[in-house]
């Protein structure tokens, strides 16, 4: 199966080099000397020209952007002009709250997809299926951080159900012991089923308002999906058989209905991984989203930077993972890749 | 089978023979809002083992319905609004899904038209011959259902059967999924196969070596054949006995001889004189008839065909009046006949 491999491996090495050109481009037009910003508003051109030099601004363009990628590709990703920590450790704290948000949220979201696509495409149900693609065209309409306020004032403030923007466990409560940075995770294995019930509480409202639109989205092209495969001559031909409707569904409909799902998917958890600004913002949700928010403010474009070129990169990587999966479960693709190579 | 094939009249006349397939008085709809298209109305016949029915009519008279109506196979927005099927001897129109299952592949079982949509893409020829195989015996072990579906491939002409197994459809030509097709359909040794245009999607060439190789298998095997399509040659290759389809009724039922020779239903008629006839050159273009099939959701009062109909055009009977079914006999064979003209039309060519 090398041909297709070698060239999806290939054409995401391209998208890669793409995004850190763009990124270099954007990070020299921007106006402003980060070595003055480093400095800070006193610093003697003396203190600038040799902060300068340090950080490479004096060498030619080819040698900068060099230093540049090399720098990225080596996890070397530079300091925080703000507070000089440097910017790996930073988004390394960050990372557990971001992934744990994304996997849950893709979790529902996937979930509820699929249980509501083959809800309404099983059995012929007109009104689960108008209330089902009633939600999905709401739900696809309206901007995720507005969802983020609608469930707040409603289930927080006027129900009292869920807790507010609080973070990741709350104000008073003490983290579980650190086995996977995922509390949820390290609650679990420590024991400690208050916290949690506590944890999960906390990551159901942004999960929602992380997942809402991309439900909306993979929800309608599987219902799509399913209701063309059902019609599909094989599905009678697999009845004709003696095979029992479920079975038949199960064997044939969804395999043929999911494959062209699985990109959607892999598009949806990139997405999730890379952070969200505005939800995590919304929540005061401390993963790499809110970092970068906080980074803007302060124009610590060190991190900005960083983040940019590392969510492109987090990107074409799920979706080379994705490429890659269908070549192994879509015989048509595999088949294909085996001739060519 | 060079009897005349179907004797319309043996159910009634109280034949004692045992009947592979008794249909009667089977109906369908499909409901889309307020509109109800009846696609299947009041359809009657018999099948004895062997026999080999050619269902015959225009696109949209309701021939795939009917065959997906015998087999319970009709889907929302689709119903079933009654009649019997009666397959060996037992009523199947009243069975539940499981013991319908029961009943398809192994007593009744089908063949499609397209056959690039008829296999599952994503599955190996291999399992889905084998499901064919375990969906009606679930003891079966692996290695010998496996080994069936090597024998099937071979009766239908697949060469290196045991490797081409694992190969996917897409690896097939059109006429080798058609081979497969057949393969899946005559697994449990059916007494009744329905085959829905099974070689209109296929050249010509191919076409005749499956219809060659489908009409080997249902000797061996000794099934009896519905074969629906709109070649009336293909019928006259492959059928002892033929029903005109129109509007969603068998207008005409009898053997072949009898409707190349003498059609008796002046649909029927009309559909012989549309088949390219070399011998008929001179007579100018080809006929076409005129008008269109109704609209099976407003179909008009008394005979269907009466706005198209040559004869009854113009006769006040025919739009008011639905013709009951006339049994009528000439030097052609019997023939059953749901037309207000069919004793004076037969009369006429006995005459």
């Amino acid at each position: 199966m090398g041909g297709v491999v070698t060239r999806r491996v290939l054409g995401s090495l391209g998208a890669i080099f793409g995004a850190t050109i763009l990124a270099f481009i954007i990070l020299r037009a921007l106006p402003g000397n980060p070595a003055r910003l480093i400095v800070g508003p006193l610093g003697t051109p003396q203190a600038i020209a040799a902060v300068e030099h340090q950080i490479g601004l004096d060498k030619s363009i080819i040698a900068q952007y060099w230093l540049y990628i090399s720098n990225f590709f080596k996890g070397n990703w530079g300091y925080s002009y703000a507070d000089g920590k440097s910017v790996s450790s930073l988004i390394g704290e960050r990372l557990p709250a971001t992934i744990e948000l994304a996997l849950f949220s893709f979790a529902l979201t996937m979930f509820f997809s699929i249980a509501l696509a083959l809800l309404v495409t099983y059995r012929r149900r007109p009104v689960a299926d108008r209330i089902v693609r009633g939600i999905a065209y709401l739900g696809f309409g309206t901007p995720p951080f507005f969802v983020a306020l609608l469930l707040l004032i409603v289930s927080f403030r006027s129900l009292h159900v869920l807790p507010g923007p609080e973070g990741r466990l709350g104000l008073q409560a003490t983290p579980p012991p650190t086995v996977t940075h995922l509390y949820t995770v390290d609650s679990l294995i420590a024991g400690q089923f208050g916290t949690f019930w506590a944890s999960f509480k906390h990551l159901l409202l942004p999960a929602i308002a992380l997942g809402l639109s991309s439900f909306s989205f993979i929800v309608r092209l599987l219902r799509a999906n399913l209701l063309e495969i059902s019609r599909e001559p094989f599905i009678t031909v697999a009845r004709g058989k003696g095979l029992r409707r479920w079975t038949a569904f199960r064997r044939h409909a969804l395999p043929n209905a999911f494959l062209p799902t699985l990109t959607a998917a892999g598009l949806v958890l990139g997405e999730f991984l890379a952070g969200s600004v505005l939800i995590e913002r919304v929540f005061n949700w401390p993963g790499v989203g809110s970092l970068v928010f906080e980074a803007i403010v302060k124009q610590d474009f060190a991190i900005v930077q960083t983040f940019i070129l590392l969510s492109a990169v987090m990107f074409v990587l799920v979706n080379l993972a994705v490429d890659l999966l269908y070549a192994v479960i879509d015989p048509r693709v595999r088949i294909a890749s085996v001739a060519t190579s | 089978m060079s009897d005349g094939g179907v004797d319309p009249g043996a159910a009634r006349n109280g034949a004692t023979e045992e009947l592979a397939l008794s249909v009667r008085n089977l109906s369908t709809v499909f409901e889309d809002g307020s509109r109800t298209v009846h696609a299947v109305r009041d359809v009657s016949f018999d099948m004895r083992p062997t026999e080999r029915l050619g269902v015959v009519g225009e696109s949209g008279s309701g021939k795939s319905a009917l065959a997906l109506s015998i087999l319970g196979l009709i889907e929302p927005p689709g119903r079933v609004l009654g009649g019997e099927v009666v397959l060996d001897g037992r009523d199947i129109s009243k069975l539940s899904d499981r013991e319908l299952g029961a009943v398809r592949g192994t007593h009744i079982s089908l063949i499609l038209q397209d056959p690039m949509s008829a296999l599952d893409p994503v599955k190996t020829i291999g399992s889905q011959i084998v499901e064919a195989i375990t969906a009606n015996d679930a003891h079966i072990r692996r290695a010998a259902a496996r080994r069936r579906a090597a024998d099937l491939l071979r009766e239908v002409d697949i060469p290196q059967a045991e490797s081409r197994l694992d190969d996917y459809p897409h690896q097939y030509s059109g006429g080798m999924r058609q081979r497969v097709a057949i393969a899946i359909a005559i697994a449990n040794n059916p007494s009744v196969l329905i085959a829905d245009e099974p070689t209109t999607a296929l050249d010509v060439t191919t076409q005749s070596q499956v219809l060659a190789l489908l009409d080997r298998l249902v000797e061996q095997h000794g099934t009896a054949v519905i074969l629906i399509t709109h070649n009336l040659g293909i019928v006259s290759d492959f059928c002892d006995a033929v029903a005109v389809m129109y509007a969603g009724r068998f207008v005409e039922t009898s053997g072949v001889d009898h409707i190349f020779l003498h059609p008796t239903h002046p649909y029927s008629e009309a559909l012989l004189k549309c088949v390219p006839n070399p011998e008929r050159l001179a007579d100018g273009p080809l006929p076409a008839i005129t008008g269109f099939p109704p609209d099976l959701a407003a179909l008009p009062g008394g005979c269907s065909f009466a706005p198209r109909c040559p004869v009854g055009r113009e006769i006040a009977e025919c739009h008011e009046r639905s013709p009951r079914s006339h049994h009528v006999v000439d030097a052609s064979g019997p023939a059953d006949v749901e037309c207000h003209f069919a004793e004076q039309r037969s009369a006429a060519v006995t005459a």
